[in-house]
């Protein structure tokens, strides 16, 4: 109680103004000030990313038109090409943009359809949920562990094909390896995609679907003009959080192979901590700031197709 | 004209009442889909929980085993050169969940004969809960400022906040070293808490939560004469609260899990935490790294059971209403 | 109520930060502080001119040094023993004849209540036969009183007893307390007391070594000893006849630290790299200043104190420069007295980086510190804890701009820093000096070129190869993988190195020469080729761990390259001697086959005593130089043959390698009764089973190592590469186990290696 009588006082000093002053000018006065305010708020997190975030990226840029990080001499974008020509690199960036490619849309669906099938109403539901969940608390060592006993050449998924009289496959060191990584990636990220899903699905109006029901549509029809075009922020964002995760996918394949995978595993962020490792600091941000454009990219199309497709329902 | 304050009041909070009633209309169940497609649903529901809750029982359950049974199990896999081959090893590869004899043995040298693990312990805990706490503080206030008053410029920034939390982390490796290096901060554990709590990350979550929270909410009160310390105190955070715990157990799992990090701005491994170390294990000690792994996965456990109804609350209203 | 109390919590928790914040601020400038030195400690040498082969013990009295030496007098073939007293203040010595009977050992001086010197001595009585010889020997523990003005014996008393009469008893430390009272530790951990009138007081015993026994300024007796946790000092405590609580502040870890006596602290401490106080009242240590700083090599101090007007001295033995001059090894006292840095000339700070501090070039740069009034060479060690966190230090350095003036390359990958550019070329500063590069042995000055540029330094070499006998492989001087193969698989013997593992076969086959398997230029990999493949299945046929338990029945490593039964050895060769062991051993004709190379050159240049690059970067780089030349100066390089004592390896420059090969063809002579000169060995050298006598080198002997010196054209290869060992160790492993084909492995190993590869070009 105390408190909350504290706080009216407070309200009542900050009326005073207001009071005296001509209510039209003392509004728009109002809103400079609440910009100001409002800016305030913003101030520590945007001077911590400016320091952290932003001033590294500066530097990355600096990096990258420097011959090398000693001699700090200006070659522009000789780094850009070399890095560009660079066999390892096309590999990297190639792997990278093929396991996103694949790995991202298949989380997004596979968890869509799991939180469809979940949302039918089946019994525990709630305790699928936090199954499915699980994952996320495991760590990510002994998931490497675990994953290197499943599928090493002497693993038990070669035990498994063996019953079936089929012939070993080095998971992990041939092209399979990229299907190991999305499986494992999956696994991680499904679940929480999911529940994105679940909550977005429980959220739509449900007197449209009604209607929709009563003008016969197909269940196809109501999945695709109204469900999908509901969650198209869901959507995006569930996108946005898993091109995030499959770029985290390095860690597992580092814990798996160290810093030289099989070719098919090699990723951009091992060509990055390789040249860190290696003083090649411009090479590193070179490819950072190749990736980073990219990204750009891909973030602008997402957010474009957002606006498109969203808008309507947004009204 | 001035409207009696208690009046004013009471306006903002029916437009609350109202806005929050909409937020938690439950779903009503009326449809009767067949039993068949439930039955399914269920049953392809409960495969895949299975192939879920694989790794994690294997690895609780094999924490349970004793040195000799894991490399019996997994010596084809892992090269247990320290054991010199005279161990026996199965033929093989046996994954198994229920172990031969249930050995605490594992337990024992983590908890009791090595007080390394339980300090390694310490140190995560000590790395990530400021991480998380103050991410969360900085990130609610960068949230409210990006809600209020958006303009241009706002929108900008946080367009660049998002591709700033898109950079895979091995973008800004080096110069975040640096900057460490710079900032006198490097080898302490300030190398991680800063970039951690500034992390764009949580702002991104929050405000696109806090948006959504509709402006007729914020008017309100804004008409009534708050300030907008009471608008972000009063309204905003009230709201936010099941996000902001989602939020906080998606920054715990991460920031608990870290490797690069520590590695990179840490020099003095004294200071890294069991996540570190727990990636280094080497093979020759696998009943130890799933005893260790176990104990480690105590404390995310705990949070996702105490907090996996705000996680979906929190989301739910995240995919939910449009503004 | 609740949430204001969140609310105050939170602006606790917020105080708190910024509280920590400002205090990781704060203690910046305090560090600051310590790196502009007020004070520095200068040192001055004194020669306390005593001329004596060893010094037994030392115990300080005020400002006065006594010292217990002996002296083998060649005349009269005979020890002879005195006390010398040395008056540290007026720089005064004077010598002290002590008349003790027999052969005796000093173990510990301190000079007693009374004023008279007490020495822990341990008597040796011999019986003799009648021809002279030794048939048995006694030793018995004293303590003798003597007048530290003339010498005389005044009291001596049997210690055996007070020493618990055990056999194997011996004074390890001894010391006196303020009290006079009489403390002996006797190798057992065990303490015994005896008061100023030689009465036995009691007997301390401890579970731990015994380090060091001293009393403190204020005259207590500590102890100390390694416990649990590392380095601990505890007080004899006499009235509960018990040692008291280890003291805090000591400094963790079991780091070699010693300590010494002091007048205005409780204790001085040293270690390795420094010297320090230790106050027992604040329970603290300060560090006072780093030997190197003072220009001293801590491996050489003896013994140090502090004078009564706050120097601190040191007692040192250069046991190896001294060597060098005619006499015997020579003992100095130092003197640090503390100045104004602004009193001191300042000079200017070269910075040597190294991953460890070689202990040649510890003493080259202690030598250069104490000559050089222009600059001053200061150590950073990177590797403190693990090589590879020493690294990461040492490349964050190099890009951050912190970067050593003088790098030292010899743990570093020579290629990979002077392909950065980051070495300068040393060719324009020999020339600036008047050093002709023509003096050097060319390959040598090759092997550290880049691009043309000369980017490394070194005094010395040896050579690492392999060898054969010429009866198996002909006489040749390298050979390829092929051939090496060949051999070794027509041959099958027991073994083809001793202990070979199939690691070993992995270094000598692949790692020391992975340019065979890598050509940089092009990024092509030859791991699927027949060599590479071959290798594998050849390495499968040794075991994964020398199993070294059979090795009690094993052969001598010369017999059994005298039956064949090991094919190859792996050595360096690093002075003629050597060679001429190689080949007493091996019994005939050795080829020098090196490391297999497809141009059949595989003997590899391994420097020692230092690899100095100087820092392009370096704004001191005329200062930088002034010191590095000193590593190929004539005087310097020409001071390797005078005395083997101080490192090893050939000399790079050539009228000094020519003196060491001379020195080595001059036969040393002896008389026999005849008065007739006969020849001598140089020296024994051994190995395993074999042992042989060096006589002078014979022209024929010195030419075959110059034609090994001369083959010898490459420095190893990367084989610190661990990404590279680690994919091939990881991916044969399931070869070896059976479970692939060498094919599989060879392909999945060429995958990852040549993804290493492009990343690299």
């Amino acid at each position: 109680m105390h408190f909350s009588i504290k706080g009216k006082k407070e309200e009542g000093l900050k009326l005073k103004p207001l009071k005296k002053g001509k209510k039209s000018g003392s509004s728009s006065q109002r809103t400079r000030k609440g910009k100001l305010i409002s800016a305030g708020y913003l101030f520590p997190s945007a001077f911590g990313v400016l320091l952290f975030f932003v001033l590294p990226f500066m530097i990355v840029i600096y990096y990258s038109m420097i011959d090398n990080p000693i001699s700090h001499e200006f070659v522009f974008f000789d780094n850009f090409v070399s890095v560009f020509n660079n066999s390892a690199f096309q590999q990297a960036a190639k792997n990278t943009m093929a396991f996103s490619a694949v790995a991202v849309p298949l989380a997004v669906v596979l968890s869509l359809l799991l939180a469809m099938m979940l949302e039918s109403n089946i019994p525990f539901k709630s305790q699928f949920r936090t199954f499915f969940l699980s994952p996320m608390m495991v760590p990510i060592a002994s998931v490497v562990l675990i994953w290197q006993v499943l599928f090493h050449y002497n693993g038990m998924m070669n035990e498994v094909m063996g019953l079936f009289q089929q012939d070993k496959v080095d998971w992990l060191n041939s092209s399979y390896a990229q299907v190991v990584i999305v499986v494992l990636f999956l696994w991680k990220n499904l679940g929480y995609n999911m529940i994105l899903f679940m909550a977005a699905l429980s959220s739509i109006p449900k007197d449209i679907l009604e209607v929709a029901v009563l003008e016969s549509a197909t269940p196809a029809q109501t999945f695709f003009h109204i469900k999908l075009r509901y969650m198209s922020s869901t959507i995006l964002f569930v996108t946005i959080m898993s091109l995030i995760n499959s770029f985290k996918v390095f860690r597992e394949i580092y814990l798996l192979k160290g810093d030289y995978p099989y070719d098919t595993m090699y990723m951009l962020q091992h060509f990055m901590n390789n040249t860190f490792s290696r003083l090649d600091y411009q090479k590193m941000s070179a490819a950072a700031i190749m990736m980073a454009i990219v990204m750009v990219a891909i973030i602008g199309i997402l957010f474009l197709t957002e606006n498109y497709f969203g808008k309507d329902v947004e009204g | 004209m001035i409207i009696p304050l208690s009046k004013k009041r009471a306006d903002a909070s029916a437009e609350l009442e109202k806005w929050n009633k909409h937020v938690k209309k439950k779903k009503k169940i009326k449809n009767a889909r067949n039993m068949v497609n439930i039955c399914l649903a269920t049953m392809f529901a409960a495969c895949f929980a299975v192939l879920f809750l694989l790794p994690i029982v294997l690895t609780v359950t094999n924490s349970f085993m004793s040195a000799s049974e894991i490399s019996a199990n997994y010596g084809q896999v892992f090269a247990t050169s320290d054991t010199g081959g005279k161990v026996y090893i199965s033929e093989k590869v046996n994954l198994k969940f229920i172990p031969d004899m249930v050995s605490f043995s594992q337990y024992i040298t983590v908890l009791l004969k090595s007080p390394e693990y339980l300090f390694k312990f310490w140190n995560s805990v000590v790395l990530v809960i400021p991480i998380v706490a103050f991410q969360l503080l900085v990130a609610a206030g960068a949230a409210f400022g990006f809600t209020r008053y958006r303009g241009r410029i706002k929108e900008i920034i946080f367009f660049v906040y998002i591709i700033l939390m898109l950079m895979p982390y091995q973008v800004t490796l080096v110069p975040n070293y640096l900057v460490s290096q710079w900032l006198k901060i490097y080898d302490t554990n300030w190398a991680i808490w800063l970039p951690g709590i500034f992390s764009p990350f949580a702002v991104y979550l929050l405000t696109k939560y806090m948006r959504r929270i509709p402006l007729s909410v914020m008017e309100a009160a804004q008409i009534d004469g708050a300030g907008e310390w009471q608008i972000f105190r009063r309204i905003c955070l009230p709201l936010c609260k099941g996000a902001m715990c989602s939020i906080a157990i998606l920054i715990f799992i991460d920031y608990w899990n870290m490797v690069e990090q520590p590695l990179i701005l840490l020099a003095d491994q004294e200071k890294h935490p069991l996540s570190v170390f727990l990636s280094k294990i080497n093979a020759g000690e696998i009943g130890l790294a799933f005893a260790v792994a176990t104990i480690y996965m105590v404390p995310p456990i705990l949070v996702f059971l105490y907090g996996e109804d705000y996680l979906v609350e929190g989301i739910t209203y995240q995919g939910g209403i449009k503004g | 109520m609740k949430k204001s109390k969140k609310l105050i919590l939170a602006g606790l928790v917020l105080s708190a930060l910024l509280a920590g914040l400002s205090g990781c601020k704060g203690k910046e400038p305090q560090k600051e502080e310590g790196e502009t030195k007020e004070f520095v400690y200068v040192p001055e040498y004194v020669d306390i001119d005593i001329e004596c082969d060893y010094i037994y013990a030392m115990a300080a009295v005020g400002d006065e040094l006594y010292m217990n030496a002996v002296a083998w007098d060649d005349e009269e073939d005979e020890r002879h023993e005195f006390l010398y007293k040395y008056n540290m203040l007026e720089s005064k010595g004077e010598q002290l004849p002590i008349a003790l009977e027999g052969d005796y050992n000093v173990a510990g001086m301190a000079m007693g209540s009374d004023g008279n010197l007490l020495m822990a001595v341990s008597r040796y009585e011999y019986d003799t036969d009648e021809n002279g010889e030794i048939t048995d020997s006694r030793s018995t523990l004293e303590l003798i009183t003597v007048s530290p003005s003339d010498g005389s014996v005044k009291n001596t008393m049997d210690l055996t007893e007070v020493m618990g009469g055990g056999e194997n008893a011996y004074i390890q430390q001894f010391t006196v307390d303020g009290q006079g009272n009489i403390y002996l530790s006797d190798g057992n951990s065990g303490i015994h007391v005896l008061d100023k009138d030689l009465k036995k007081i009691c007997d301390i015993t401890t579970d731990n070594w015994i380090n060091s026994m001293l009393a403190s300024n204020e005259g207590d007796v500590y102890i100390s000893s390694y416990g649990e946790t590392g380095m601990e000092l505890k007080m004899v405590d006499l009235a509960g006849k018990k040692l008291g609580e280890a003291v805090q502040g000591v400094g963790g870890g079991f780091g070699n630290r010693e300590f010494f006596p002091s007048v205005s602290q409780s204790f001085l401490v040293r270690n390795s790299e420094q010297i320090s106080y230790y106050d027992l009242e604040a329970q603290a240590t300060q560090d006072l200043y780093k030997w190197l700083d003072v220009d001293i090599n801590s491996e050489n101090v003896n013994y140090m104190g502090e004078l009564s007007d706050g120097r601190i001295w040191a007692v040192t033995r250069d046991y190896e420069a001294s060597a060098s001059t005619s006499g015997g090894p020579e003992y100095e006292l130092v003197l640090l007295s503390r100045k104004d840095a602004a009193e001191v000339a300042e000079k200017q700070e070269i910075l040597y980086g190294t991953m460890w501090l070689d202990s040649n070039v510890k003493r080259n740069i202690i030598n250069f510190n104490k000559s050089n009034s222009q600059y001053r060479i200061t150590v950073k060690e990177y590797v403190t804890e693990d090589f590879q966190s020493g690294i990461t230090q040492f490349n964050a350095d190099l890009t951050t701009g912190d970067c050593p003036d003088i790098i030292e390359l010899s743990s570093l990958d020579f290629s990979q820093y002077a392909s950065k550019g980051i070495l300068e070329d040393l060719y324009p500063y020999m020339e600036k000096s008047g050093i002709n590069k023509d003096d050097y042995l060319e390959n040598i000055l090759k092997a550290y070129e880049w691009d043309g540029k000369l980017c490394g330094l070194i005094p010395r070499f040896y050579i690492s190869t392999s060898m054969a006998k010429v009866s198996q492989v002909g006489d040749v001087t390298g050979w390829t993988l092929e051939e090496m193969l060949d051999f070794a698989e027509t041959k099958e013997p027991e073994q083809l190195f001793q202990g070979s593992t199939r690691d070993g076969i992995f270094y000598y086959c692949i790692y020391n020469n992975i340019d065979e398997f890598i050509n940089w230029e092009t990024g092509e990999c030859m791991f699927t080729g027949e060599g590479f493949i071959r290798t594998l299945e050849f390495a499968a046929k040794f075991p994964e761990e020398y199993n070294y338990n059979e090795e009690e029945e094993r052969e001598g490593i010369a017999s059994q390259i005298r039956n064949d039964k090991i094919l190859l050895m792996q050595n360096s060769i690093s002075s003629v001697q050597e060679y001429q062991m190689m080949n007493g051993m091996f019994g005939e004709k050795i080829a020098f086959l090196g490391y297999p190379n497809s141009e059949r050159k595989g003997n590899l240049i391994q420097p020692t005593g230092g690899c100095m690059g100087l820092s392009s970067k370096s704004d001191k780089k005329d200062g930088a130089w002034e010191f590095m030349k000193t590593m190929i100066s004539k005087e310097y390089q020409d001071s390797f043959s005078d005395e083997r004592g101080g490192g090893w390896g050939f000399p790079v420059r050539k009228d000094a390698l020519e003196k060491q090969f001379e020195k080595d063809m001059a036969p040393e002579y002896y008389e026999d009764e005849n008065g007739e000169k006969v020849e001598q060995p140089k020296t024994t050298w051994g190995w395993d089973d074999f042992e042989m006598e060096i006589m002078a080198a014979t022209q024929e002997e010195v030419d075959g190592v110059k034609a090994l010196i001369v083959s010898a054209e490459k420095l190893p290869g990367n084989s610190n590469d661990e990404q590279l060992t680690n994919i091939i160790t990881e991916e044969s492993a399931p070869f070896f186990k059976g479970q692939k084909t060498a094919k599989d492995t060879a392909a999945v190993i060429q995958n990852r290696i040549q993804i290493y590869v492009n990343e690299n070009r």
